[in-house]
């Protein structure tokens, strides 16, 4: 899947982004509808579930290495709806918070919710550009829709196109990833899947550990066996052969095995032999505790009517 | 699906609260009613019970800032406040932002260097619609675990005098990392001079040679309080999808990796502790069944608990580069069935 946009870059997103626009979404949601007082009997009022869904606004902030934009963060901005524009004192004033914890990133674009993008929005977009020249606009779809595959997300970069004549900006949609840092990955994964927060005994956490791993790998399992059923499809001539999609899949194919060299099976089997010897000293230490709590009992069992003061050194 | 039969058995094995199932009623929690709020500050029903406090509920937000913040901290420990409200006998923390300060174990009060910063972003936050009030503070310990140091304890025990109510919550970005889970405490000191009523007993966590006696002087004066997370349904929704495209990243994590500094310390540490063990043993002498005896052979098992920690998550670690390799690696044979790499899992 070629990950382009029409002016080259690519856009990275991490997930905290996404779940602070739902969580500000959430919020100015429930501060405009509140819930009902009564704590007793859940009574559902129809009433209750207004239609109108508050647009909320934002910034995102993030850095922008040669041709990739990595956009990990976001907060919140006040939109004014008589100059269809977002507040800027407020929007400087927060920058510069956010510029004293994290130096390294700057605007990048801003965010809104709704189903698709609006003509109001371009004017929004005009207005950040003196900030950034080309900034991003993030759109989270909130309607909860189960049957939904795909995250409701998406980015739009504006353009200089021609029309009637006219230069004017459009919204082109842009591809992006989900990029993450392995704390990041830990966190979410733990609240999506709400796993208890302590050790347990060692089994669960392998049990943890290995339904991580085994999910991902269903994953990918499904995902090639989709590839296959295409391919074997293309090859009966159900559908019609398309050459480049082939020449992907084959250089997909080609980047197996992903490492075969000398030294990789050195150092992974060095790896292996580390693992191996810690498992080893930690049998070591486990063997003597046991065996030191032992000679105790066994010392207190049969010793206590000999006492020779001054203990000989048993270990 | 099996995976689904076999994660709800889990989950009842091990008593998870399973979170009622996100309707849009259960978002009532974000809704932030000022009067009861209000009232509640008026109330100071926790003024006569220092162990009125006992759970606290952490949004997925507020978790993923802070673990991110922590984390990019390095090896540096880092601060911010937590913004919420509070429920009874629960703290509600919605969500969290960092502090401009570089905190080092000496500083007493890093605090008073970000007030203007803690001030402005509270009045833009007011103003964006986030209503609620700093209830707590975060900071993270990385790679020494999650317990208030001594400078932490008096911190704590100066906001509960003059900001109740107030939370302290301690973050270790490096063993999250290692494990695979996130190691997150959150605390609330006793007054001065209050005694517990109980020893209760914490959950065991190894602390570094270096950092022992700080907690063992200081760890009866704080208790831990139970901690659970939420999420709105939009946020179940997002994180579910999200899952779609996560699952690279889940297979293609690899601790050994990132960790493998983490691990050495840990082990030498290991080491030091063994050494001292074992000269406490030689130096002791015979005499009363005491506690003197008893002590030793508790470090010892402390020791052994502490090892086998360590190797289980070194082997997770591993199991992780073994199966990689099978998955990406092992291509040369002639007929490559997707069934015997993923049947193993499914029996297991």
């Amino acid at each position: 899947m070629a990950s382009s946009s029409s002016s080259g870059l690519t856009f990275k997103l991490h997930p905290l982004v996404i779940v602070n626009i739902s969580d500000h979404y959430t919020r100015v949601k429930s501060q405009t509808n509140p819930p009902p007082l009564t704590s007793t009997s859940a009574t559902v009022n129809g009433v209750e579930h207004q239609q109108q869904a508050p647009r909320v606004y934002g910034c995102v902030i993030g850095v922008q290495r040669g041709r990739t934009v990595e956009i990990f963060n976001n907060f919140e901005l006040l939109y004014d709806p008589s100059t269809h524009s977002l507040d800027r004192p407020f929007l400087e004033k927060k920058q510069e918070l956010y510029k004293k914890v994290f130096p390294h990133f700057y605007i990048l674009g801003w965010y809104s919710t709704g189903s698709d993008a609006q003509e109001s929005d371009m004017h929004i977009h005009k207005a950040l550009m003196d900030i950034n020249e080309s900034p991003l606009y993030v759109l989270l779809n909130p309607t909860i829709n189960p049957a939904q595959k795909d995250l409701p997300v998406t980015i739009y970069e504006s353009e200089l196109h021609v029309i009637d004549g006219i230069p004017q900006l459009i919204f082109v949609r842009s591809s992006y990833t989900i990029e993450t840092v392995e704390a990041e990955r830990i966190s979410v994964d733990h609240v999506a899947h709400l796993k208890p927060s302590d050790g347990g005994s060692a089994a669960t956490q392998l049990a943890a550990h290995l339904t991580g791993i085994h999910s991902a790998i269903k994953m990918l399992n499904s995902r090639i066996r989709v590839l296959h059923h295409y391919l074997v499809g293309m090859q009966k001539g159900d559908i019609p052969c398309e050459n480049s999609l082939l020449r992907q899949v084959s250089s997909l194919l080609r980047r197996l095995p992903a490492i075969e060299s000398e030294k990789f099976q050195d150092d992974f089997l060095m790896e292996y032999n580390d693992t191996l010897l810690i498992t080893y000293l930690a049998m070591f230490t486990n063997c003597s505790s046991t065996m030191n709590e032992l000679v105790d009992k066994f010392n207190t069992a049969y010793d206590r009517h000999s006492r020779r003061g001054g203990r000989t050194a048993f270990i | 699906m099996d995976s689904a039969v076999a994660q709800k058995t889990w989950e009842l094995e091990n008593n998870i609260l399973a979170a009622e199932a996100p309707d849009p009623s259960s978002d009532s929690i974000f809704y932030y009613d000022e009067v009861a709020q209000a009232k509640f500050l008026k109330d100071k029903p926790w003024a006569n019970d220092p162990h009125f406090f006992k759970r606290v509920k952490i949004s997925a937000l507020a978790l993923l800032k802070m673990v991110v913040h922590a984390r990019s901290g390095g090896t540096i420990e880092v601060m911010g406040l937590m913004q919420g409200k509070t429920d009874g006998d629960a703290i509600i923390v919605m969500d969290a932002f960092a502090l401009p300060v570089e905190g080092t174990e000496t500083r007493v009060n890093a605090q008073a260097d970000a007030y203007e910063y803690m001030v402005d972003y509270s009045q833009t936050n007011k103003q964006a619609g986030r209503l609620e009030n700093v209830v707590g503070w975060y900071h993270s310990h990385p790679g020494y675990g999650c317990w208030l140091s001594g400078i932490d304890v008096s911190t704590q025990m100066l906001n509960q005098q003059f900001q109740e109510p107030f939370l302290a919550v301690v973050i270790d970005p490096t063993r999250t990392v290692s494990a695979g889970k996130v190691d997150i405490g959150a605390f609330r000191t006793y007054p001065e001079g209050y005694k517990p009523p109980d020893d209760h007993t914490s959950e065991y966590q190894t602390i570094p040679l270096n950092k022992i006696e700080d907690f063992g002087v200081h760890c009866k004066q704080y208790y831990a309080l139970n901690i659970t997370y939420f999420k709105s349904s939009l946020d179940s929704h997002l994180l579910d999808l999200l899952w779609n495209k996560y699952w690279v990243n889940t297979l293609s994590s690899s601790p050994l990796l990132g960790n493998g500094d983490y691990v050495a310390g840990q082990i030498s540490d290991l080491a030091e502790k063994l050494e001292q063990a074992e000269n406490q043993l030689i130096h002791s002498r015979i005499g009363p069944l005491g506690t003197s005896r008893k002590k030793e052979e508790s470090q010892l098992a402390k020791i052994t608990r502490d090892s086998s920690k360590i190797t289980v998550e070194q082997v997770h670690g591993l199991m992780s580069q073994v199966l990689k390799n099978i998955l990406f690696n092992s291509v040369g044979q002639p007929k490559r069935n997707e069934q015997p790499v993923s049947d193993p899992m499914i029996e297991a």
